[in-house]
């Protein structure tokens, strides 16, 4: 925030108060939200508590919103998305040299005695106007498979799941960058005043494996202000922390408290002249709607049955993959900017087709729903789904092989993720992976390049989306590769 | 003054703004950041990116003949200089810095150029790579201001803008801002009265001395320390499981405390290990490079583990001692500042040899880890060792004398034969926890005293009228083989008849088997019918004994389960036991009990967690044919020892003897403080630039050395951390005084005189008071780096003791307070934010140093993210005092640091730190207000206010405002919270019980004695003083 600019404002705004003869408390009050709307014929534009950063966007977006569905422990490709009938005939023989290339790989497979080639032994058909080969695991998915743009080709250099997670959010294995939704949130705004701007939510999982842990640094803001970053909403407890008033307060004693607070904090202000305090009034007052906004965001008491059908019967349990797609939508119906759901349990090195099962019943039908539910409501026009994980797994099985039973270990050179809504081509297949779905042959896309694609859509030029840190004009597509904007899967 | 003025001002404070004034251009204040951020990524030190050969950071450079006379730069000469053309062309092909580099040059900065071509296009090098030079002290008009030096930089630089410096602040304000800056907590009323009626000239001085004695002092400097160090108290990366590191955060108190010089706390933390005989203490600050996150995460590659490491090593020192972005260097020549990736790597060499593992090992104490056990401790732990490791020789050479042969190597074949093996017989097994219940412990008796036994010496025996057992659990597993048939021998006392007896299984963590003879229902555990209680026949008959057999399968026990606990159990009666395990048809050749190459198979490229680690690590990524002979050997003496069915009993017996001598050990390190130090490799690593930044591509191979730019290190026999470590803090050095006490004034005044505190480079922001600057500097090198000294001279300058109200007209001038016409104002960091709350409410538990406390917070922060099998997965709260002890003390979680921490920008400690954020959020309205911690502390300040401050609501109120602010309410602020209270006491008179819930918040329990709806009326009192901005900010 520039404190010159806000000063400056914050004195025009005193000044019109004054004249209409408002206090103190009802200025901080008007500055934001509600009464503001109220207020509208007096404000000919209407006042957002985090604006965006001056020229942005830097063109006319195709969406506005993004909601980011982290699958996280790398999805099988392979299982799901990567259809390879060829690699019946090869089951239990040995990946070939000519396909390995004596690429790295884990040390969890690297003391292997063989690599043998474990072909999915799920069915996969053709779905939607454009034929795109789904597996039986995502027939939900399949039925939304036009409004999709699927790219097989997604790769990143990080082999583990600690540095793959924070290259996805972060764009950088380092830890202590900006994620996605805080370079978006600081460099858009927000357009609501009564929530965060970048919304995190963290559904249980079903498959019973261990998981990968989840890191706060996959939402932080890094060296960004710390108001960019990720709010994650929990299911159990508080929705947002703090958001309840202690035992025995309610919402009237709050509001004495914050009547007399404002007052003196005003008076503080008139003592000091320090703009700062009328921030902080403002952010009391947020605070105060926020503990309004937040019950009501989550109440889905008036949620139609046909939409809670949808999703299916685990939306109403609060925590669920299902749930949290539904509040997704709630959210980006408030305009939230930003909405990541990291849904953990993805990390088959064994028991894999099992496992996957468990898996896929949380997010198949849930995820489409999304879809679904968004076009309704035509927010899918303006809003961007993106659906992936950390990275793919192997061709080879880890641990025992049968026909039926098989583990995975990690593979970062290609994996399937899906993109849908404002702006996206639907019902295209980009990009093209051998038959071992082991190296890309055709139009890879780096992670930065989803991430430049992601900014695009969002009326961002990645290139211009900069902050100076450590020295240099950081980015989130970093600044040593160029990143390029996947033009194939636009319309 | 219009705000024109203003940012003309600022432009002259050093920002890029440039104003156009037709004085002589200073180089590196005005040109260079010109340059450096438009020009140099493609024309500066990176060689690989350098554009048409054109390099604009050397004079050299710049007048390079480019090709047919052409010369960028041509000193005095506009016209004729390549780089005017360049930067006014107006074709975009020509134009400089080219349209797609998204960078443009202001008129301003053009027309500065221009002048700067003008006169002679003089180059300077990069100031902060000179040495400082100690300037004259300024002579300025308002000299009767000045308290110290510091104060006639400060007023030259305001003069010349033609503005003033504030008065001094209000005693009130100034007591409160130092005592906070001092101590990080606030004044007690009584210090405030004592100030206050102090008539004495040093009154102030006073003061300061007191404060910087206290051992709060100490706390609050290691605070800002801690930041940079990057101290946690886990590892940071995937597991995030618990490290033992708080005796680093303790040494770094009393470091402050003790007021070790700053050379000397620099050569300790860089090099402590490598002093002439370290002491504790030493090898304990070594630690400072031991703070970086690791990880145990299963699948990674040793090298880039290795390479992360030292490199954040090389990063953090060069950031913390010298403010470069040396980081920059890894992956290509620095784009701006004079640092080649060879000179990167050749720091980076001083760090590639540290002794401790790629992989964490997930551990508390991962080595080289500095034990702090008392004499005695050490003594009894000596003892235990020689024991052991007696023991682990004589089992040693037991497996070397052992004659195995693998069945696998026979010829011909061995046959499939039936086997058992037993599990309790005259005992239960080494090392499983045995209990009987209810009733008497459990006997076993021998035929000589009567007792029934079927085989060998004794058998088990009970007697009871209801339900009761002897059952073991623990100890190795017991893995069910393909086909068994298990067994136990039952004897039943023909006048005691039991009504049932039953078998019982700990499987999968639960008794979750159970086989029943007898009465289905006298013993209701389980559900009937399913294996959780089968039926298996009728009671055997008595006064003999009885086999009883059965498939392991019809209970579901298949195979590969494993087995790890059994009970006996009846109902009623005298039960004799006896002879219990399992048989199975085994093939010699495939059974990993008999056959080592089977168990290998069975092992090989799998992660078997029952196996210890050293073990499990050979086989998950070592291929038998790579392995080394002495990894073969410890695999054949693990399974001699404990696996192979045929030798495993000859290790019985000093298996008996060595595991309490291993549990007593364990037990005396678990109380024994250990904490992570830093050691090299006794045969160093061997250094290469590694091109790119990739672990596994080394280049061209490097030594230990400094960059060119600065300082030589001296010549001596040996080039090590220690030769680096003295090297930082030689008189010569340009950066690291500079780069200390800039933190320490950004510490006092919220921005240092350089604000991007990490990078003195060439695209960090030029001083604003570069002289101030330089002197601070050579002052500081003079006195010895003393460290309490200067924090003394800076908060007695005239400075800091201004008045920190925010004129308009200072606004508009000066919005960022760097020329400090005025105190900074800015809110108070996360830990003091709490400290304060818990201080002035008298919680406050003051135990000074170690282990990290776990106070409240919310539910589900730590669950929700971390790793299924992390050690820090469940955050169990502390009680009683543990909650309110400083925040510094609070256990630190890096990948889900405390939330009240974070809200108010704490860093999550993963990466170095050495400037905070300061946001001001509804998020941290809603901490304030709700956080259990901030408000039990309002019930306990009001608790105060009632007892302590006086007998009327009007002296209560201003005593809690005194307390919170340190000075008297307005008339217009009293009459608010009276107010307030009124509002709060009408709603609390009508409501007791909820009156009731809002003083029970928080452990502490709310003073008996006090009518429950007045304490929860000034509760929200209370509350709302402890939510004020005035509280909440440093004045």
């Amino acid at each position: 925030m520039n404190p010159l600019h806000d000063y400056l404002t914050l004195q025009n705004r005193r000044q019109f108060f004054a004249s209409a003869g408002l206090s103190a408390g009802a200025i901080a009050l008007a500055t934001l939200g509600a009464p503001a709307r109220a207020l509208a014929a007096a404000q000919p534009v209407p006042l957002r508590v985090h604006p965006g950063l001056a020229g942005f966007p830097h063109f006319a977006p195709k969406a506005k919103r993004l909601i980011y569905l982290h699958l996280n422990g790398g999805p099988s490709q392979l299982d799901l998305l990567d259809y390879k009938p060829k690699l019946a005939e090869y089951f239990d023989k040995d990946l070939p040299d000519s396909i390995r290339k004596g690429q790295r790989i884990t040390t969890m497979t690297s003391g292997q005695a063989r690599l043998p080639v474990a072909p999915s032994m799920f069915k996969f058909s053709q779905a939607g106007k454009s034929g795109m080969w789904i597996s039986e695991l995502l027939s939900h998915t399949a039925g939304v498979a036009d409004d999709l743009a699927l790219i097989k080709t997604i790769h990143t250099e990080a082999i583990n799941h600690d540095p793959a997670c924070t290259v996805v959010m972060t764009g950088s294995e380092i830890p202590g960058k900006p994620s996605l939704g805080s370079w978006l949130s600081y460099g858009l705004g927000s357009e609501n005043n009564d929530l965060p701007s970048f919304v995190v939510l963290t559904p249980v999982w079903s498959s019973k494996s261990a998981a990968q842990a989840l890191f706060t640094r996959m939402w932080s803001s890094g060296f960004i202000p710390t108001h960019h970053a990720g709010v994650a909403l929990r299911a159990q407890g508080d929705p947002v922390l703090y958001i309840k008033n202690p035992p025995g307060v309610d919402r009237s004693s709050r509001r004495a408290m914050l009547d007399g607070l404002g007052k003196l904090n005003e008076l503080n202000f008139q003592r000091m002249g320090d703009p700062e305090t009328q921030t902080r009034i403002a952010q009391y007052e947020m605070a105060f709607r926020m503990q309004a906004s937040v019950p009501e965001l989550t109440d889905i008491s008036k949620e139609s049955k046909a939409t809670l059908d949808m999703y299916g019967p685990d939306v109403t349990k609060p925590g669920t993959f299902a749930a949290s797609c539904l509040l997704a939508r709630r959210l980006i119906e408030r305009d939230v900017r930003v909405v990541q759901l990291l849904h953990r349990g993805w990390d088959q090195h064994g028991n894999l087709p099992n496992d996957i099962r468990a898996q896929c019943g949380d997010v198949d039908q849930p995820a489409a729903a999304l879809i679904r539910d968004l076009k309704q409501r035509g927010l899918l026009d303006d809003t961007l789904v993106v659906w992936g994980g950390e990275f793919g797994r192997t061709v080879y099985s880890q641990g025992t092989l049968k026909k039926d039973n098989y583990g995975r270990d990690h593979h970062p050179r290609n994996f399937c993720m899906w993109m849908a809504g404002g702006g996206i081509k639907g019902g295209v297949t980009y990009g093209e992976t051998d038959d071992f779905s082991y190296n890309v042959v055709e139009n890879p896309v780096h992670l930065r390049d989803l991430n430049a694609t992601i900014l695009h859509l969002l009326g961002i030029d990645h290139r211009r989306l900069t902050y100076r840190a450590l020295g240099l004009d950081q980015r989130l597509t970093g600044v040593e590769v160029e990143a390029e904007v996947v033009k194939g899967v636009l319309v | 003054m219009t705000v024109g003025l203003g940012m003309a001002l600022l432009a002259g404070a050093g920002t890029r703004a440039g104003a156009a004034v037709a004085k002589k251009v200073d180089f590196n204040h005005d040109v260079r950041p010109i340059l450096s951020d438009n020009c140099f990524a493609c024309h500066g030190p990176d060689e690989k990116k350098r554009k048409a050969k054109l390099r604009l950071d050397t004079e050299d450079g710049s007048r390079a003949d480019l090709g047919k006379g052409l010369r960028a730069v041509v000193p005095g000469k506009v016209s004729e200089s390549a780089l005017w053309k360049r930067i006014t062309a107006t074709n975009p092909d020509d134009i400089m810095p080219p349209p797609e580099s998204h960078k443009k040059l202001t008129g301003r900065q053009i027309e500065m150029l221009k002048q700067w071509l003008e006169q002679g296009a003089n180059y300077k090098g990069h100031w902060a790579f000179e040495a400082p030079k100690r300037p004259a002290v300024p002579v300025v008009k308002a000299g009767a201001v000045v308290r110290t030096p510091i104060d006639a930089f400060i007023l030259a630089r305001l003069e010349a803008q033609g503005l003033t410096a504030s008065p001094e602040a209000a005693k009130e304000a100034l007591i409160r801002r130092v005592t906070f800056d001092l101590t990080g907590l606030p004044p007690t009323l009584a210090e405030v009265a004592a100030f206050l009626t102090d008539k004495d000239a040093n009154a102030y001085e006073h003061v300061v001395d007191r404060l910087l004695k206290s051992p709060r002092y100490g706390e609050h400097m290691a605070r800002y320390w801690l930041d940079a160090a990057r101290y946690g108290d886990t590892h940071g990366l995937h597991l995030d499981n618990e490290r033992s590191m708080w005796p680093y955060r303790d040494w770094v108190v009393k470091a402050f405390n003790r007021n070790v010089p700053f050379d000397q706390f620099t050569v300790e933390q860089l090099a402590g290990d490598l002093l002439p005989k370290p002491s504790l203490e030493q090898l304990t600050a070594s630690g400072f490079n031991r703070c970086n996150v690791t990880t145990g995460e299963g699948g990674s590659i040793n090298e880039e583990l290795l390479f992360r490491y030292a490199v954040d090593r090389t990063e953090t020192t060069a950031a913390v001692w010298m403010g470069l972005t040396a980081g920059c260097a890894v992956c290509h020549d620095h784009k701006f500042d004079p640092i080649s990736t060879k000179e990167f790597y050749s720091m980076y060499s001083f760090f590639n040899s540290a002794a401790d593992p790629a992989m964490d090992g997930n551990s508390l104490t991962t080595p080289p880890i500095l034990k702090l056990a008392t004499p005695d401790q050490q003594k009894k732990l000596d003892a235990l060792e020689a024991k052991v490791s007696a023991i682990e020789k004589t089992s040693r050479e037991l497996a070397a004398k052992l004659a195995y042969t693998d069945p696998a190597t026979l010829t011909p074949p061995p046959s499939v034969k039936r086997t058992e093996s037993v599990w309790v017989d005259d005992d239960f097994p080494a090392g499983a926890k045995v209990t009987a219940s209810p009733g008497e412990p459990t006997q076993w008796v021998t035929a000589e005293k009567g007792g029934r036994v079927f085989s060998g010496k004794r058998a088990l025996k009970r007697s009871d009228k209801g339900i009761a057992q002897d059952f073991f659990e623990g100890g190795p597993a017991i893995t069910v083989p393909a086909g068994a048939k298990i067994f136990a021998h039952v004897f039943l006392e023909t006048n005691d008849v039991p009504k049932s007896v039953m078998v019982q299984f700990h499987v999968g963590g639960t008794w979750s088997a159970r086989a029943v003879w007898g009465d289905q229902d006298a013993i209701d555990w389980g559900k009937k019918g399913t294996n959780e209680r089968k039926s298996l026949g009728a009671l055997p008959k008595a006064g003999e004994w009885v086999k009883l057999e059965f498939a392991a399968d019809s209970l579901g026990l298949k195979a590969g389960t494993k087995i790890a606990g059994v009970a006996f159990t009846q109902f009623g009666g005298t039960v004799f036991w006896d002879k219990a395990g399992l048989s199975a048809e085994t093939n010699p050749l495939t059974d990993p009990t008999q056959s080592l190459a089977a168990w290998e198979k069975e092992n090989q490229g799998k992660n078997n967690k029952e196996l210890p680690t050293d073990v499990r690590e050979i086989f998950r990524s070592v291929k038998p044919a790579d392995r080394k002979p002495e990894q073969s050997k410890k695999l054949r003496e693990y399974y001699l020892e404990n696996v192979c069915a045929t030798t495993r009993p000859a290790f019985e017996t000093l298996r008996a003897e060595l595991n309490p001598l291993k549990t007593e050990r364990d037990a005396i390190e678990k109380l024994i403080p250990a904490t992570f130090i830093y050691r090299d490799l006794e045969k160093p690593r061997d250094s290469f630039v590694m091109i790119r930044g990739q672990y596994n591509k080394p280049g061209e191979r490097v030594y230990p050395n400094t960059p060119a730019i600065l300082p030589p290190l001296p010549k001596g026999d040996t080039t090590n951390r220690l030769t680096f470590a003295r090297w930082l803090v030689d008189p010569q050095h340009p950066l690291t005084a500079r780069v200390a006490v800039n933190r320490f004034w950004q510490q006092f005044f919220g921005l240092g005189i350089v604000k991007t505190a990490n990078d003195f480079g060439a695209q960090g922001e030029p001083p604003s008071h570069p002289e101030l600057l330089d002197w601070l500097a050579t002052t500081f090198q003079q006195d010895g780096w003393d460290v309490q000294r200067l924090v003394k001279l800076i908060v007695t300058s005239a400075t800091y003791r201004q008045d920190s109200r925010v004129s308009p007209e200072l606004l508009a001038a000066d919005s960022e307070n760097r020329l400090l016409g005025r105190a900074p104002r800015y809110r108070l960091d996360a830990e003091v934010v709490r400290d304060n709350a818990l201080f002035v409410s008298g919680l406050m538990n003051h135990t000074i140093g170690g282990k990290g406390v776990r106070p409240y917070q919310p539910e589900n922060i730590w669950e929700p993210v971390a790793y299924s099998g992390s050690n820090t997965r469940v955050y169990k709260q502390d009680a009683g005092d543990a909650l309110y002890r400083r925040s510094l003390y609070t256990f630190w979680k890096r990948t889900a640091p405390p939330p009240n921490m974070t809200t108010f920008d704490a860093p999550s400690r993963e990466s170095f730190c050495v400037r905070r954020e300061r946001s001001n959020t509804p998020l941290q309205a809603l901490v304030l207000m709700n956080d259990i911690q901030h408000f039990e502390a309002a019930r306990a300040f009001a608790q105060r206010l009632l007892k302590e401050g006086g007998a009327t609501a009007g002296e209560r109120l201003a005593w809690g405002f005194r307390t919170a602010t340190a000075r008297q309410p307005s008339a217009a602020e009293q009459s608010i919270l009276t107010e307030s209270l009124t509002a709060q006491l009408t709603k609390f008179q009508a409501n007791p019980e909820a009156a009731k819930l809002a003083i029970a918040v928080g452990e502490s329990k709310p003073a008996a004695d006090l009518n429950p709806s007045e304490l929860a009326a000034y509760t929200l009192v209370a509350n709302l003083i402890l939510n004020l901005d005035e509280c909440l900010t440093k004045n």
